[in-house]
């Protein structure tokens, strides 16, 4: 078979697209990107329990007394795990989502319904949609997009898309025939059979697509939070990525109650606006009599009641939002507000190095946003200009791959850790391996498996060509890929159960703390020199802010502070880096000051 | 009043549909068409329908009479000939104009009944004047009058689905009456119900017809129905019209063996009239008797008792009691054993002389 070059011609067009359609992208952007704070600032400025109550009456209005009540109890606990913001974040981008979706959807869905040859076209086009998996295009959205909640409101779209145009299709098409014979008899014109007929009467059936859009958006949320787009999936995505299992499963489980709600509600909701359901209702009413568990209060009521704490919440508004951020010291305000753009990989000393750079600049004067990605997804946004800049890039062997595609588009503001160094470790309790070559006739004994991470690690690389064949270990092993964290995952499983295992690790890592691992040795050199922890940043961040990229070269960590300032974070907790950034800052005074001194344009 | 008429109409689905009609009007058969992947539902027909008058199409499934029926008011268009409404070609009228004429002048009744389930029984009933743009004070004390005239009042507010069958036709029909449309036409439309609902609803459309006189085209595939409702009758077979006539015509001259073989199972004695048993009277004073008599309309089936009573030959007299003819007893047996050929004579026992009919 001759290699067809799908994969370059796809490249091609995604090149041409974005040099010859950037206007497009950036009104679709500007478009997305004011549609969700429009909702997130509606959604965020009341008290959490206020808007809890809000949801709950809507609630009452459509399900009645229990799930009002449920309802609040769900989101009471949201707020109770800590999870309230990145909650109407999440629902705000799922609600943009599917407002953009469904009125998209609903249209093309009507089409196919009345055209046997458009809902030809559709459907593989809507396969596609559906079933691509959603890291194949969430990338190149970034070069559409930009990074953040844009990307992945539009991988939102795209996943969601198929359900409500084929339910609205099969709404229409579901329709008597003989009813819109009877309409067109009646010398209905085809927009009134439309709106008449087809419409009401599909009504449920395309409520159900909604329905599934929905949930659709819902699940592509811990997609949408590894290129940035923040809420449940960043604190999923950050959770996943350090093994932290009960912060995860508090993310998750507030992804479920919102997908809940959201279901319930527009189940009811389907029932409210079509006039069959809402016969349905009456006569179940009917047939129930009144009972309080049942109550439901009529629009009016409920709309009244909604309008009230609205109002409540308003007025409290006007009196909360009391600036806060750190007090920025006469004299010392160097950025006076600029914005600068951190992304960070939620790896321990990414996190430590990224909230310190925060916590410095934001003394100096700079509005810093800090935003967590997939390795992918930093360094695509980091080369489009959106992330100014970055402290975790491992080179030259870790990131090379990125590097390589990359490079031309980042500037390398030279390392700031090292060295580091790679290698295979193995729990300590394992007594007589202690080099890589002891690995060797011992397959049964770690079940032939050498635990690996993301296939395009550059250890990973490094292993398969080099280090693995050098001890000859290539025939006797099989290197594993998956993730991060599913190789900590299997690496605390194993040592729990005190069983052999070979792991793929790199050091600084927080592994050699929690557990007592044997780092092999390498007395071959196989691994080659450690790689160095360096900053990276966009092309133009040095010209557009000479003194912070000059700081940023010149700054420098050892072992001792490394480590302390990634306990000391440990120690604050999840959610308040921040914190343990400045407990630690207040045991070493003068570190900002060595980091970004004063007046320097050094660089 | 304005008269239907059809002329030369072919409906022919599938490819090259205007080659199939030439070949047709050639002189080939149906079947040669279906092998070249054309379908021929309605060849050539033709009829008028006069005002006033109710046209039963009847045929069975698949003999292209619902299709034919949907040329009439345009829901197909025909693959060739004309429709003729008051003089009006529907087939050259612009869809526009022709959702006009639908909505105004022709509405429609389903064999499902086709009620909108969304919509309460009066707003059903008020459906084709929201068509028509009236405004809707008007439209529903309209619908409630249509709904009153088929015996449905006080079930405005209900919804179809809480009907019963026949009420649900029935406000089928109250919507297609309530637009004032001088044509109706219907589809099968008491297919669907008990044999004793579709009774009460046949009686019912034949009362509300000597009041409204509307122009009606009924499809069924019941020639009992056909025959009860029908002032003339359109037998259809494999798309074409085989016999034209009313109902007593297609029953004693059935046109060929197909339809013969169709009116075999009729109840003629309900069928047949004194009209068609009666021969010139055999004696001038045959109606000086005092004798019991009956009118021209008088069934076979009534006819019988009277001939029992009666020693001799019935009289049969119109409205203003003037003599029409006589019924003797054998005519009326001679007609309903299906059997018009002439008496047997039998050696052995000479029968007691008596009149026999002609």
């Amino acid at each position: 078979m001759p290699r067809l070059r799908l994969g370059h011609w796809v490249d091609n067009a995604v090149s041409f697209l974005r040099d010859h359609l950037a206007w497009l992208f950036d009104f679709v952007t500007a478009v997305v990107q004011h549609m969700y704070d429009g909702v997130n600032a509606v959604l965020s400025a009341p008290q959490p329990l206020l808007l809890a109550g809000i949801l709950a009456v809507l609630a009452l209005w459509l399900r009645g007394l229990t799930a009002g009540v449920l309802a609040f109890v769900g989101f009471a606990l949201i707020d109770s795990v800590q999870q309230w913001d990145p909650a109407t974040q999440t629902l705000s981008l799922v609600l943009v989502a599917t407002v953009i979706t469904v009125v998209l959807a609903v249209p093309l869905g009507v089409w196919a319904g009345r055209n046997r040859t458009v809902s030809a076209v559709l459907r593989p086009v809507l396969d596609v949609m559906q079933t691509m998996p959603a890291f194949v295009y969430l990338i190149p959205g970034i070069f559409f997009f930009g990074l953040g909640v844009v990307p992945g409101v539009i991988a939102t779209i795209i996943f969601a898309m198929a359900p409500g145009v084929r339910m609205t299709e099969l709404g229409i098409r579901q329709v008597d025939g003989e009813l819109v014979e009877a309409a067109e008899a009646f010398g209905t014109t085809s927009r009134d059979i439309l709106l008449r007929v087809q419409l009401p009467l599909a009504l449920p059936t395309i409520m159900a697509g909604i329905n599934q859009v929905i949930m659709l958006a819902l699940s592509m949320v811990v997609i949408a939070g590894m290129v940035g787009a923040g809420g449940l999936g960043a604190s999923v995505f950050t959770a996943i990525s350090q093994v932290n299992v009960g912060l995860g499963f508090e993310g998750g489980i507030a992804v479920v109650i919102l997908a809940m709600y959201l279901d319930r509600m527009t189940g009811a909701l389907g029932n409210q606006v079509s006039p069959l359901g809402r016969r349905a209702l009456a006569r179940a009413d009917a047939l129930r009599g009144a009972r309080i568990r049942s109550y439901r209060p009529n629009t009016a009521v409920a709309m009244a009641g909604v309008l009230v704490l609205a109002l409540v919440a308003a007025g409290l508004g006007v009196f909360g939002g009391s600036g806060g951020g750190p007090q920025v010291a006469a004299g010392k305000n160097v950025g006076r507000g600029k914005a600068v753009n951190l992304g960070y990989i939620p790896w321990d000393e990414g996190i430590a190095s990224t909230y310190l750079w925060k916590e410095a600049l934001e003394e100096r004067g700079y509005t810093v946003n800090a935003r967590t990605y997939d390795v992918g997804a930093l360094y695509t946004g980091m080369a489009s200009g959106a992330i100014d800049f970055e402290t975790d890039s491992w080179l030259p062997t870790t990131h090379a791959q990125y590097w390589k595609q990359y490079g031309k588009d980042l500037t390398d503001l030279g390392s700031w850790y090292g060295p580091t160094s790679l290698e295979i470790s193995v729990p300590s309790y394992v007594k007589d391996v202690k080099s890589l070559a002891d690995l060797r006739g011992k397959a049964s004994e770690f079940g032939g498996r050498i635990i690996g991470i993301e296939p395009g690690a550059g250890e990973m690389n490094l292993l398969r060509t080099k280090v693995l064949p050098a001890y000859g270990l290539d025939k006797e092993y099989q290197l594993t890929t998956g993730s991060t964290a599913g190789m900590l995952a299997q690496l605390e499983r194993s040592y729990a159960k005190r069983e052999p295992v070979a792991v793929v690790l790199w050091s600084p890592h927080w592994a050699y703390s929690k557990y007592q691992l044997t780092k092999l040795q390498d007395p071959q050199g196989a691994f080659g020199a450690g790689d160095r922890i360096h900053t990276l940043a966009a092309k133009e961040f040095p010209k557009k802010d000479p003194a912070v990229a000059g700081w940023l070269r010149n700054f420098h960590m050892d072992e001792k502070d490394l480590t302390g300032l990634e306990a000391a974070i440990q120690d604050a907790g999840q959610g308040n880096e921040q914190q343990g950034v400045r407990d630690w800052l207040k045991q070493h005074p003068g570190f900002v000051d060595r980091m970004a001194p004063v007046g320097s344009t050094k660089g | 009043m304005s008269s239907l008429q059809a002329d030369h109409l072919y409906k022919v689905f599938g490819r090259r549909p205007l080659d199939a009609v030439e070949a047709l009007q050639r002189g080939a058969d149906r079947a040669a068409l279906r092998d070249k992947g054309s379908t021929a539902a309605v060849i050539d027909a033709s009829f008028t329908v006069e005002a006033g008058e109710i046209f039963v199409i009847m045929g069975l499934s698949g003999s292209g009479k619902s299709t034919l029926l949907r040329m009439l008011n345009g829901l197909l268009e025909p693959t060739c000939g004309r429709v003729l409404f008051g003089g009006q070609d529907l087939t050259a009228l612009a869809p526009q104009e022709l959702r006009r004429v639908r909505s105004h002048q022709i509405s429609m009744v389903f064999q499902h009944f086709a009620l909108f389930p969304h919509r309460s029984v009066l707003e059903n009933a008020a459906y084709g004047l929201q068509v028509q743009g009236v405004p809707r004070d008007e439209r529903l004390r309209r619908a409630t009058e249509a709904l009153h005239l088929v015996g449905l009042e006080g079930w405005e507010k209900s919804w179809p689905d809480e009907l019963s069958g026949g009420m649900q036709q029935r406000v089928g029909l109250a919507r297609a009456l309530a637009t004032d449309a001088e044509l109706l036409l219907m589809d099968e439309s008491f297919s669907a119900l008990d044999p004793l609902i579709r009774r009460d609803m046949q009686d019912q459309l034949l009362e509300l017809q000597r009041s409204l006189h509307k122009t009606i085209v009924f499809i069924t595939h019941d020639l009992n129905e056909a025959m009860r409702l029908g002032d003339r009758i359109a037998v259809m077979r494999d798309g074409r019209i085989v016999q034209l006539g009313s109902a007593e015509q297609i029953l004693v001259e059935p046109a060929n063996d197909y339809v013969a073989s169709f009116v075999q199972d009729v109840d003629r004695s309900r069928v047949l009239t004194a009209a068609s048993a009666m021969v010139p009277p055999h004696r001038p004073d045959a109606a000086d008797c005092g004798c019991e008599s009956v009118t021209p309309h008088t069934t076979l089936a009534e006819l019988l008792a009277v001939t029992a009573r009666v020693p001799h030959p019935v009289a049969v007299r119109d409205d203003a009691d003037k003599l029409l003819g006589v019924v003797p007893r054998q005519r009326v047996l001679t007609l309903l054993g299906d059997h018009d050929g002439p008496q047997v004579p039998c050696d052995a026992r000479p029968m007691e002389k008596e009149a026999t009919g002609a």
